[in-house]
C-alpha cells in the first residue's frame, strides 16, 4: 500500500532539496471528495497531497503546459518536474519521450502503485451510494476501497465503483519512475478487452447504429483532445489548417486548402474526426481513459482507442508505453506481419 | 414506371506507381475487360497511403476504397509496403468495428505482372459491392 | 494569380477514342475550374500534336498542361520535354492515363467516357498545386572505396583504376588477398589459386591509382552519393615497409610463437611475421597483442637485430581522411568456427579439420610442402571422410541456407587428396550435390568416376576418436544401411558466413542486412550488386555465399556501377522528395523511423529531409501524425483534392 505520509516526506525533500521545479499531484478542492490536479511549489503545500482512489486525472497532461511556457522562457528553468503518475500515466510519460517530445530528465516521476485497486468511476459510486453524504476514499488494500459517508465508514470491493479502465488494467505499476509507492505487482484481468470483444459480436448493423447514435451526439467540444496527453500537436490535423498559409498564397489556394474534418458537428464529420483520432492514438494511447470521462454527451471513446489497442497487441504484440527507445507501432514492422485480409 | 436504375457502386482505388499501377497497366495492354467503377489514383507507395485519404474518400461518396501495393519483399522503396500493412491493418478493424461492411474496404498485392489479378480484384469488388447499395454512412451530410 | 490549365485529350487513333468520346470530355472539361484551353487530337504524342500543345501553352499563356493519353510511363518525358520546350517548368505537365486504365479495359462507352472525365479531373486537381522544380543536382567526388581486399575488392579496385579512377582499398589484415590466397587449387581447371592470386595483388600494389591501407579499419562514414567523408583507421605495422629488407632476421629471434592465421592454426608463426611469403605489401608486422613488449627493456630483440633498422617501436596509429563518391563493400566470408559447431568434434580432434585447413595442406606452400599428413601423427591417411553441410541447411540448428560452393570444393578435395595419396580412400557424404556452374557437374563426375571418390547420402550422426582413429557414423540413405568408417582425418565443409565484424561495419555505412547477416542487395534479380544505400555497392561472398568467378563477376559488376557514379561531373536527382513543415513538426522521429533510405534526421527537434538521399516514397508522410511531412507534387493536399474529383467528376 502507498502510504501518504511517505509520499508526502519524499514530495517535501525534494522540494527542500531543489531537486524539482514544482510537483504535479492532486488535492482535495473544498470539501469535495474527488479531486483536482494541484501545483506543488512550496513545501507546505505538500500538507494537501492527497493519494486516494478519486485521483483520476491523468496528470501527464500538464507536462505539456510545462513545456510550452519553458519553451517561452529566455532562460528556462531546467530542473525537472515532479510529477505523480500511476500505471497507466507512466506510459503516457514513456511515449512522451519515445516521441522526443520530453527527455527523461525533464520528468521526475514519482510512481503511485494503483496495486489490486484503481480510480472510482463517480457516476458508479454516486450510483451506489445514492442519497448519501460522501466525504471521503481511501485505499483499503487487498482490492478494497473505504468509502466514508458522514461519519461511516463502508468497505467495498473496488470492482463494484471503480472505473473501467481500471477493471480492465493488467498494469496497475509506473513502468518508468524515479521513485515508487506501493507494491509493484501483476493484475490478472480474465478478460482485458471483454467489452471489446461483445462489441465485435455485434453485427454490422448493430454495430452501425450503436456507433451511429453515439457519434451523434459528439457537440464536438474537443474535450476529448484537450485532455489527452498525447494530444499534444500545436495545430490538429482535424482543425483543417495544415496548409501553411504563405504570402504569395492565392484566393484559389486557400479555398483548395486541405478539409480533412469540417467543423460542423454533424454526423459524418463527428465520425471522420473520432476516426482520424483513433488513428493517431493507435499504439499511442495507454487508456487512462480521460476522454471518455470528460465527454459531456457519454460517449464511449475509450472503446475506439480500447479496440486499437488490442489490435495492436494481437497482430503486433504491441503495448504502447512500454519500451520507449523502440520505433512507435506504425514507425516499425516484422516482415511476417499478419496479412490474412489482404488480396 | 420508370426502371430503377442499376446502383453502380463507386470505387477509389490507391495504386502504388511501381506494382499496382504498373499492374493495372498489364490489364490494360492485355485488353483484359473490368467494370468501369474505379477510379485509379497512383500514389508514389503504398506505405504513403495515410489513413486520412480513406477516411476522406468514404466521406466524399466513395462506395468502395481499395489499397493496393507491391508483394511484400517486393516493395520498390524496399520497406513502404509494410508500414502500409500495419496501418492499414488498423483502419481494416477500426471501420470494421463501427459498422462499416467489410466488404468496403480492401487491401491487394498486385505485381506490375498481375494484370489479371487486378481484373479480378476490381470484379470482385464490384460484385461485393452491388448488393450493399449506396455508402451513405460516413458519406458527408453536409 | 488564377491557375490557367491547358488540358488535351488524345484519341490514340481508336485506341481511346474507340471506346471514350473524347469530343464530350475536352467538352465536359472545357468548364472545369482552371481550365483555359480544352482540345481533344488524334495523336498527341505526334509532332504535330506536341506542337499544338506548345502553341496553345504560348498563345494563351497556360502555367500548366494535363494530357490525357496512355500510361505515364510511355510518354511523360516526351510531354514534360515538350512544356519545357514551350517554356513551362516539366513538373507542370501531368498525364492523366486513360488509355490502359481506362479505354483498354472498358467497353461501354458512355461509362468509360464517364471514367476517363473522372481520371481528368482528378489529375487536373494534381497539376493544380504542382510545383516548378528542378532536378537536384549533387557534385561527384571522382574516388572510390574499396572496403576488403580479398578477391573481389582486388578486382573491383583493379577495374575502377584501370577505368582512370583513383581508388582507396582498405584491408584490416597486414596483407591482400584474402581467402582465396590460402587456397590450393581451384575448382573446376584445378589452376594453382596462389599463381592466379598473385598477380593481380601485385598490379594492385603498383596501380598508380590505387591507394594501398592494409591493416587499416573503417572507423567512420558521412555523407552521401557522390560525397562520402571516410575516417580510416591505420594500426601500427612498427615496421617500415620502405626499409625492410625481407630478410627474416627478426623472426629468428623473436620469442613468441603463436597460431598463424594464414595456415588456420596448423603452423606456427612470431609476433613479428609476414603472413605469407607472397604479401602484399610486401613486409613485416609486428602483432602488438602477442609481443612482449614495445620497449627495449621488455625485449627488443627485434630492433637489435634489424640492421635497415626498419623497425620502430614509436609507431603510432593513424586516423586518416578520404573523401569518396563511391563505396564497394566486399567484406568477405569467415567458415564456421568451433564455437558455432560443437558436434563431429572440430576443435577438439586434431585430425578433424575444416575445408580451409585442408586447402593449405594441399597447398604447395603449406604446413606441410604440399604433401597431405595427419596433423596430429604426421602419417598419410589412408581413410578421410569429407563432410558436406556442415551448418548449412539446416534451420533448427545452424543456418537455413545452402553454403553454394562446399559441394564444388568437396569434390575438389576428395580429388585433390586422391591426387596426393593414391592408395587412399576418400568418402563424401552429402544431403544433395549441387553443381550448377560451367563445368562443375562435369568435375564432381570426375571425381566420381576417375578418383573412385565414394558418395554417401545421409548424414554423420557422430564423430569420435578411438585408438587414433577417428570413427565416424552415418547412414547411407540410398541403401537404407548404416554406415561405420574408421578414418584417419575427417574434413567439414562448415557453413559460410559474414566475416567478423561486417555487421558493425554495414551499420557505420547504413547499409542493411538480411537475417544471416549477410549485406542486403537493393533488389535480388534487378539491383543484385547495389546496395539499399545509394553509391554503395556489394561484392563477393559479403553479400553471399559464392565462389570464385562469381565473386570476380560480380565484383566487376561492382565496379561499373561505380563508375556510372564517378563519371559524372554532376549526379541529377528527382526534386520530388519530401518536404517538412517545420511549424507543424513536434520532431518525435517516426519520419525517421520509417524512412527507408535513412534520409530524415532529427536536427533542433525538427525533421530535416536529406533531399540527395530521399526517394520521394512518402512513407513518412503516411506516418507522419501532424501532417508535417509530405512529398513534392503528390502532397497530402492535392491527394485529397484527387479524391474529391474523382468521386464528385
Amino acid at each position: 500500500m502507498v502510504t501518504l505520509e511517505e509520499l508526502k516526506d519524499n514530495c517535501r525533500q525534494i522540494l527542500k532539496e531543489g531537486k524539482v521545479k514544482y510537483i504535479i499531484g492532486y488535492k482535495r478542492k473544498n470539501g469535495q471528495y474527488m479531486t483536482v490536479p494541484a501545483f506543488l511549489d512550496r513545501i507546505e503545500e505538500v500538507d494537501h497531497l492527497v493519494w486516494d482512489p478519486s485521483c483520476i486525472y491523468n496528470l501527464v497532461r500538464y507536462l505539456r503546459d510545462e513545456k510550452m511556457r519553458k519553451e517561452k522562457e529566455k532562460e528556462p528553468d531546467t530542473r525537472p518536474v515532479g510529477v505523480i503518475v500511476k500505471g497507466c500515466d507512466s506510459r503516457a510519460v514513456n511515449i512522451l519521450i519515445q516521441e522526443n517530445y520530453i527527455t527523461r530528465d525533464d520528468v521526475y516521476i514519482i510512481g503511485v502503485s494503483c496495486e489490486k485497486s484503481g480510480i472510482v468511476d463517480e457516476k458508479k459510486l454516486t450510483k451506489k451510494f445514492a442519497g448519501k453524504d460522501i466525504r471521503k476514499l481511501d485505499f483499503a488494500g487487498n482490492g478494497k476501497i473505504q468509502v466514508t459517508c458522514g461519519t461511516k465508514n463502508s468497505v467495498v470491493p473496488a470492482e463494484e465503483i471503480l472505473a473501467d479502465r481500471c477493471i480492465e488494467c493488467t498494469i496497475p505499476t509506473p513502468i518508468v519512475f524515479d521513485v515508487l509507492f506501493g507494491e509493484k505487482t501483476d493484475r490478472e484481468v480474465p478478460d482485458p478487452f471483454k467489452t471489446i470483444k461483445e462489441l465485435e459480436s455485434f453485427d454490422t448493423t448493430r454495430k452501425w447504429e450503436f456507433w451511429k447514435e453515439e457519434m451523434d451526439k459528439c457537440i464536438r467540444c474537443y474535450a476529448c483532445r484537450s485532455v489527452c496527453p498525447m494530444c499534444y500537436c500545436d495545430e490538429c490535423v482535424a482543425d483543417s489548417i495544415s496548409l501553411a498559409v504563405k504570402p504569395d498564397t492565392t484566393a484559389e489556394e486557400k479555398a483548395h486548402k486541405i478539409r480533412w474534418v469540417e467543423k460542423s458537428p454533424v454526423i459524418s464529420e463527428n465520425f471522420n474526426y473520432h476516426l482520424i483520432r483513433a488513428m493517431h492514438l493507435a499504439g499511442r494511447c495507454v487508456d487512462c481513459g480521460e476522454c471518455d470521462r470528460v465527454c459531456p454527451v457519454d460517449i464511449p471513446l475509450r472503446y475506439l482507442n480500447r479496440k486499437m489497442e488490442k489490435e495492436s497487441l494481437d497482430h503486433f504484440g504491441y503495448t504502447a508505453g512500454m519500451e520507449p527507445e523502440k520505433p512507435t507501432l506504425v514507425s516499425c514492422f516484422r516482415e511476417d506481419d499478419p496479412e490474412e485480409f489482404i488480396l | 414506371m420508370k426502371m430503377e436504375e442499376k446502383f453502380e457502386p463507386k470505387i477509389v482505388a490507391f495504386l502504388c506507381k511501381w506494382c499496382s499501377s504498373a499492374g493495372s497497366d498489364l490489364a490494360g495492354v492485355s485488353r483484359l475487360k473490368y467494370p468501369p467503377n474505379v477510379v485509379p489514383i497512383t500514389v508514389m507507395c503504398s506505405g504513403s497511403v495515410s489513413p486520412n485519404y480513406i477516411f476522406s474518400a468514404f466521406k466524399k461518396g466513395a462506395d468502395g476504397v481499395l489499397v493496393s501495393g507491391c508483394h511484400p519483399g517486393d516493395c520498390h522503396y524496399m520497406k513502404g509496403n509494410y508500414y502500409a500493412r500495419r496501418r492499414i491493418t488498423l483502419v481494416k478493424e477500426l471501420l470494421d468495428f463501427i459498422g462499416i461492411e467489410p466488404q468496403r474496404f480492401h487491401m491487394s498485392w498486385v505485381s506490375a505482372a498481375e494484370g489479371a489479378k487486378f481484373t479480378e480484384i476490381i470484379s470482385d469488388f464490384v460484385k461485393e459491392l452491388e448488393p450493399l447499395g449506396p455508402q451513405n454512412k460516413l458519406r458527408s451530410n453536409l | 494569380m488564377k491557375k490557367r490549365i491547358g488540358y488535351f485529350i488524345c484519341h490514340c487513333g481508336i485506341n481511346i477514342a474507340g471506346t471514350v468520346d473524347v469530343k464530350r470530355v475536352s467538352e465536359d472539361l472545357a468548364s472545369y475550374p482552371g481550365i483555359i484551353h480544352s482540345e481533344d487530337y488524334v495523336y498527341m504524342c505526334s509532332d504535330p500534336g506536341q506542337s499544338r500543345m506548345i502553341e496553345a501553352i504560348k498563345e494563351k499563356k497556360l502555367d500548366k498542361v494535363v494530357i490525357a493519353c496512355c500510361s505515364p510511363t510511355l510518354h511523360e518525358t516526351t510531354f514534360r520535354n515538350a512544356a519545357r520546350t514551350a517554356g513551362i517548368n516539366s513538373f507542370q505537365c501531368e498525364i492523366a492515363n486513360v488509355r490502359e486504365q481506362c479505354s483498354w479495359v472498358h467497353k461501354d462507352k458512355v461509362k468509360a467516357t464517364e471514367k476517363a472525365i473522372k481520371i481528368s479531373k482528378s489529375v487536373i486537381e494534381r497539376a493544380r498545386f504542382n510545383e516548378s522544380l528542378e532536378p537536384i543536382s549533387i557534385p561527384v567526388t571522382r574516388r572510390a572505396l574499396v572496403i576488403g581486399g580479398g578477391i573481389s575488392g582486388i578486382q573491383s579496385a583493379l577495374d575502377l583504376a584501370n577505368s582512370g579512377y583513383e581508388v582507396v582499398l582498405v584491408e584490416r589484415s597486414p596483407s591482400i588477398g584474402g581467402h582465396m590466397i590460402q587456397l590450393s587449387e581451384t575448382f573446376p581447371t584445378l589452376d594453382c589459386s596462389q599463381c592466379i592470386m598473385t598477380p593481380k595483388m601485385v598490379e594492385v600494389s603498383k596501380h598508380p591509382k590505387i591507394k594501398l591501407l592494409t591493416y587499416s579499419e573503417v572507423q567512420d562514414i558521412s555523407g552521401y552519393v557522390g560525397n562520402f567523408k571516410v575516417k580510416i583507421l591505420k594500426k601500427p605495422t612498427f615496421v617500415d615497409p620502405d626499409k625492410c629488407t625481407l630478410c627474416d632476421e627478426c623472426t629468428t629471434v623473436c620469442p613468441v610463437a603463436v597460431p598463424n592465421e594464414f595456415d588456420l592454426g596448423l603452423t606456427r608463426r612470431r609476433a613479428i611475421y609476414i603472413p605469407f611469403p607472397q604479401a602484399i605489401p610486401a613486409t613485416y608486422t609486428l602483432d602488438i597483442n602477442h609481443c612482449p613488449g614495445l620497449v627495449p627493456i621488455a625485449c627488443g630483440k627485434c630492433a637489435d637485430v634489424c640492421e635497415p633498422k626498419a623497425i620502430d617501436y614509436d609507431m603510432k596509429p593513424e586516423i586518416l581522411e578520404e573523401e569518396v563518391g563511391s563505396i564497394i563493400v566486399s567484406t568477405g566470408f569467415d567458415l564456421y568456427g568451433k564455437d558455432e559447431m560443437a558436434e563431429y568434434g572440430y576443435g577438439t580432434y586434431e585430425d578433424v579439420l575444416d575445408g580451409l585447413q585442408f586447402e593449405r595442406l594441399c597447398s604447395a606452400s603449406g604446413p606441410t610442402m604440399g604433401k597431405i599428413l595427419r596433423p596430429s601423427d604426421h602419417k598419410e591417411p589412408k581413410e578421410v571422410v569429407f563432410i558436406q553441410c556442415v551448418g548449412s541447411r539446416d534451420p533448427e540448428q545452424h543456418c537455413a541456407y545452402c553454403s553454394k560452393i562446399c559441394c564444388m570444393y568437396t569434390a575438389k578435395h576428395a580429388m585433390l587428396y586422391k591426387h596426393h595419396v593414391h592408395d587412399g580412400q576418400a568418402y563424401v557424404f552429402y544431403i544433395d550435390i549441387r553443381s550448377g556452374g560451367k563445368g562443375y557437374e562435369e568435375f564432381v563426375q570426375r571425381a566420381v568416376e576417375e578418383d573412385g571418390v565414394v558418395y554417401l547420402r545421409g548424414k554423420v550422426s557422430k564423430i569420435f576418436e578411438e585408438n587414433g582413429k577417428i570413427r565416424v557414423w552415418g547412414v547411407d540413405t540410398l541403401s537404407g544401411k548404416d554406415i561405420e568408417i574408421k578414418a584417419d582425418m575427417v574434413v567439414l565443409a562448415m557453413a559460410i558466413r559474414p566475416s567478423k565484424g561486417a555487421d558493425e561495419l554495414a551499420k557505420k555505412l547504413k547499409i542493411a542486412m538480411d537475417k544471416d547477416g549477410f549485406l542486403s542487395e537493393a533488389h535480388p534479380k534487378l539491383r543484385p550488386v547495389e546496395s539499399v544505400t545509394s553509391g554503395m555497392f556489394l561484392a563477393g561472398a559479403a553479400q553471399a555465399p559464392k565462389d570464385i568467378p562469381e565473386a570476380v563477376a560480380q565484383a566487376s559488376g561492382a565496379a561499373v556501377k561505380a563508375v556510372n557514379i564517378l563519371s559524372q561531373e554532376k549526379l541529377y536527382h528527382a526534386p520530388t522528395v519530401a518536404a517538412v513543415n517545420s511549424t507543424l513538426c513536434t520532431g518525435c522521429g517516426m519520419c525517421v523511423d520509417v524512412c527507408p533510405y535513412e534520409a530524415v534526421s532529427l536536427a533542433e527537434g525538427k525533421a530535416n529531409v536529406n533531399e540527395v538521399l530521399c526517394e520521394g516514397c512518402g512513407t513518412c508522410m503516411a506516418t507522419c501524425l501532424r501532417a508535417a511531412a509530405s512529398v513534392k507534387n503528390v502532397t497530402p493536399q492535392q491527394v485529397h483534392n484527387m479524391i474529391i474529383a474523382s468521386l464528385e467528376g
